[in-house]
């Protein structure tokens, strides 16, 4: 199957690199000479150089035998018109990476449906709601929910004296009798590993869980956190994640403190957050974040539109005692330095997009998937089709890859941690922790 | 500054005052109370001066804003000269200090009045005093707008000079229009109001001029006990509902009739009704406390009544009384005179500072407060979800000291001239709040007939300036308002 990508940004890199490891022939196309060498040279795809909302180029890729077109350049105009074209030319399926609100929200002059375009993501909307997800949970390094919100993952890091310190999964499955929940993963020293029974858990180590949304309360505090309850946050910087956060912020009647430098920003944020306290003052004031009330808030994000800006006043909100903190990273070499430096957790709007382009690229027999920042394996929910390898068979019976492990079985509306006896039956979903190298041999299991 | 064109325009307006003269001079005529022909000499001088006026000059090319405050001023002064006329050609009154005050307190919907004596005042000299409210209460420039299109090519200028509140809002893009609706309004609760009235057993005659004088927050009333007259909770019901009504923005009435409620929406709305409920029931409370009325369910029903009709009318500034409230208890006339600073919404005919600055003035002082709070906090002031811009609060915080002080000055220059505190700080507060009725010697019961010349000639300036907000005229004693190089034309 082919698929055209416009736009050889860090978004569309990554994208092109995910789906190249899927076995999809990729085509890049992008307008800077430079930036195609290297991702050709990188990547196994084949690039165009050239201008994305051409008919030419389009037609130099091979957009009329191509099924999907995935328009992600930081230009709204650029994909809106490459998706337009791509899906007159016949394209199946088009995805366009849009920023400005005003083109998707309802009262827009056309559409989505009219223009043609399946699926619209908005890599600041997208971030906001993680960063949002992530603060609800003083421990989350990382989240994601799968069955439409039923299931969630969450990633974090056991702490001294954390009851699961020092045991085995086996040992800790056999303690917790009937409890609600599954290792997936397990990143110790920055390599990710699936682990297996006997595994045994050190403090320091991040671990990836599944567990029922209504379950997910309970693991913060075997990971040694307290429980947490997000009463009051600050967002320092003005962009439109933060924004976003914000508005999402006062929906659930969180008390929220917007700060931004610039003055006309400030004034243009105060009139769309009624409820929220904006300030005009520079996210790395220590001295007027103190005063305004940062150390021991439940929530800290720094929002600017610059990594480093961002990682120092993580880094100050952090030491005078913010509780959770987040920080916007636009770079994905920064996303490794973020648990390093001991900032709590991370949010990229690039990795969002590619998370929801990916999610909706592979649906069909795959459902959601989730790449989290600073681990290589994937959490992949699964629908289960008559006929496919898996279906009646016992967990234990199956030669599962030694990459890859079963983390849920949802059976109508039973959500099912799995053991060796346990089989899979047509008609399950199924999420599934991989690595990538064993994710080509998982997704035979499920054709 | 085109003094020809200001002189046009105030011009034309006559002509519509003398057109409105000869339907008070047709009621004279149906009742044959003598007062016709003087009413009639008084339409012809004005119509004759005014079109004079207007063929001297002739309007032809667009007013500039500042031509429309002079047009504005210009035209209410000449409007209450000319509207006196009546009165001093059928005889009723005789000094014509007293007269101009009488008709400038009509077309300014004060209701401040020199006749100790009404019921026995011709039918005609009734129903004009009532329609000067009428006419004014709307805005007689308003009027002449809705009626004269091409007015409307400055008409912006006009209109915004004329009408009360920060910013008028438009309900169709044309301005004529816009007046053309407020009018129908305007028309369709006055018939509204004269039918219940009429239901309630009121003669028709009393029912007209009453719906004129509440309508437009007026006042004027043609018994000497004001509606206390009647001993009604009827009517006492249907004159604080429809006070009520015209101190409410008349763009919510106008939408209400086609089919959508805007009233909750509007903070203003929730902010003015809320005082009017909760003074209403303070006053009904203290009033209980002292005894001033029984403690019986017809007492408590009557001082709640009263309480409330009070209440509307003093913040609507109407002006009706329906009870002496200077025989209530210090603390219900402490109540009420805290509402002689509130006034009606802005785009109704209540006069008074308007509820809407009340509100962006205490809201703005909240946020000074917080802001001590947070020092590099960006705190906008909204009304409802609207942001109010910085100028317009300024222009606000501007406006009020500027009442306030023209309260205050008002004050100590009748005090000057001999008049007590009281009754001086009453006059001057209802004559500013176009309210009507103060406080002492110009109270509830009482008239202004008895005050000099020279008292009553600044009552009436004080009444002009408090009903075109202050700033229309004080504009014109602003000495770059009337330099040549900044006109354009």
């Amino acid at each position: 199957m082919r698929v055209l990508v416009v736009g050889a940004g860090e978004v569309g890199f990554h994208l092109a690199r995910r789906l190249s490891e899927e076995n999809q022939d990729v085509v890049l196309i992008e307008s800077d000479p430079e930036r195609a060498d290297f991702a050709g040279q990188q990547l196994d795809v084949m690039t165009v150089v050239g201008n994305g909302a051409s008919l030419s180029t389009l037609d130099s890729a091979g957009v009329r035998g191509a099924r999907m077109l995935l328009a992600v350049t930081s230009r709204d105009e650029v994909n809106l018109i490459a998706c337009l074209a791509a899906k007159k030319l016949g394209v199946q399926y088009t995805i366009a990476r849009i920023s400005n609100p005003e083109y998707y929200e309802r009262g827009s002059v056309l559409s989505r449906e009219q223009m043609g375009i399946d699926l619209m993501i908005n890599p600041e909307r997208e971030c906001a709601w993680e960063t949002y997800q992530l603060l609800q949970s003083a421990a989350a390094t990382d989240v994601a929910q799968f069955a439409g919100g039923r299931v969630q993952l969450i990633g974090l890091q056991v702490r001294e004296g954390a009851p699961v310190a020092g045991k085995t999964l086996r040992e800790l499955g056999e303690e917790l009798e009937g409890n609600h929940y599954v290792t997936g993963a397990v990143v110790r020293d920055g390599v990710t590993t699936i682990p297996n029974g006997d595994t045994r858990i050190q403090v320091g180590d991040r671990l990836y869980l599944l567990a029922p949304t209504s379950e997910i309360q309970a693991i913060p505090p075997m990971a040694g956190y307290e429980r947490f309850r997000l009463r009051r946050v600050m967002i320092a910087g003005g962009s439109a994640e933060g924004e976003f956060l914000a508005e999402i912020l006062e929906e659930h009647g969180v008390e929220t403190t917007i700060l931004d430098r610039d003055r006309r920003r400030c004034l243009e944020l105060a009139e769309k957050l009624p409820r929220s306290l904006v300030l005009h003052a520079d996210a790395t004031d220590l001295e007027l974040l103190e005063m305004e009330g940062v150390s021991g808030i439940d929530g800290f994000v720094s929002a600017t539109g610059h990594d480093e800006i961002n990682l120092l006043s993580s880094l100050l909100a952090k030491t005078v005692g913010a509780k959770k903190v987040v920080s916007l990273v636009h770079k994905f070499e920064y996303l490794r330095l973020v648990a390093k430096v001991g900032i709590d957790a991370s949010v990229s709007p690039r990795m969002a997009t590619v998370n929801a382009i990916l999610r909706y690229v592979r649906r069909g027999r795959v459902m959601t998937v989730a790449s989290l920042s600073g681990i290589d394996a994937e959490a992949i929910e699964f629908r289960v089709e008559e006929g496919a390898p898996v279906a009646g068979k016992a967990l234990k019976d199956l030669h599962f890859p030694k990459g890859g492990i079963v983390g849920t079985i949802l059976r109508g509306q039973d959500i099912i941690i799995p053991r060796g006896d346990d089989e899979i039956l047509p008609g399950d979903e199924v999420i599934v922790f991989a690595l990538p190298e064993a994710i080509p041999e998982v997704e035979k299991l499920f054709d | 500054m085109g003094l020809r064109r200001v002189a046009s325009v105030v011009g034309l307006l006559q002509v519509f005052v003398a057109l409105s003269m000869l339907m008070a001079g047709g009621v004279a005529l149906a009742y044959g109370d003598g007062a016709a022909p003087g009413i009639f000499l008084s339409a012809g001088i004005t119509a004759v001066a005014g079109f004079g006026l207007y063929k001297v000059t002739s309007l032809r090319e667009e007013i500039t804003s500042r031509e429309g405050f002079a047009i504005v001023t210009f035209a209410w002064a000449a409007t209450a000269h000319f509207g006196a006329l009546p009165y001093l050609l059928t005889g009723v009154i005789a000094s014509p200090v007293s007269a101009v005050f009488e008709s400038m307190s009509g077309f300014t919907t004060t209701g401040a009045t020199v006749f100790t004596e009404i019921e026995s005042l011709p039918h005609g000299i009734l129903f004009w005093r009532s329609l000067t409210h009428w006419l004014g209460g709307m805005g007689i420039i308003v009027l002449v707008i809705a009626v004269l299109p091409y007015l409307g090519v400055g008409g912006m200028q006009l209109f915004r000079a004329e009408v009360p509140g920060p910013t008028p809002e438009r309900l169709q893009p044309r301005i004529a229009q816009t007046a053309k609706l407020l009018w129908l309004v305007y028309v369709g609760l006055t018939v509204a109001q004269v039918l219940l009235y009429v239901l309630g057993g009121m003669e028709t005659f009393d029912a007209v001029n009453h719906a004129f004088a509440t309508l437009a927050t007026g006042g004027f009333s043609t018994k000497n006990a004001s509606i206390a007259a009647y001993d009604s909770r009827y009517i006492h019901y249907v004159t604080i509902l429809f006070m009520y009504l015209a101190g409410v923005n008349f763009s919510h009435h106008f939408r209400a009739a086609t089919g959508r409620f805007a009233y909750l929406y509007d903070q203003e709305w929730r902010f003015f009704t809320l005082v009017i409920l909760a003074f209403a029931v303070g006053i009904t409370a203290v009033n209980l406390g002292a005894g001033s009325y029984a403690l019986d369910g017809q007492g408590v029903e009557a001082a709640f009544r009263h309480g409330l009709f009070q209440v509307v009318s003093i913040t609507t500034t109407t002006g009706f009384v329906s009870a002496d409230y200077e025989l209530w208890v210090p603390g219900g006339q402490g109540l009420l005179l805290a509402l002689f600073f509130v006034g009606g919404m802005a785009g109704s005919t209540g006069g008074g500072i308007k509820a809407v600055r009340v509100l962006l003035l205490l809201k703005a002082t909240a946020n000074e407060i917080r802001k001590q709070l947070h020092p590099k906090a960006i705190l906008l002031t909204r009304v409802g979800t609207k942001v109010v811009r910085e100028d317009v609060l300024a222009n606000v915080v501007g406006f009020v000291i500027l009442y306030l002080l023209l309260c205050l000055v008002g004050a100590m220059v009748l005090a000057i001239m001999g008049i007590d505190l009281l009754t001086a700080l009453g006059a001057s507060l209802a004559t500013v709040g176009n309210v009507g009725p103060g406080f002492g010697l110009v109270g509830a019961t009482d008239n202004y007939g008895w005050m000099s010349a020279p008292q009553l000639g600044i009552l009436t300036f004080l009444m002009l300036v408090g009903r075109l907000e202050i700033y229309t005229v004080l504009i014109l004693f602003y000495r770059e308002t009337w330099k040549r190089r900044h006109s354009f034309h």
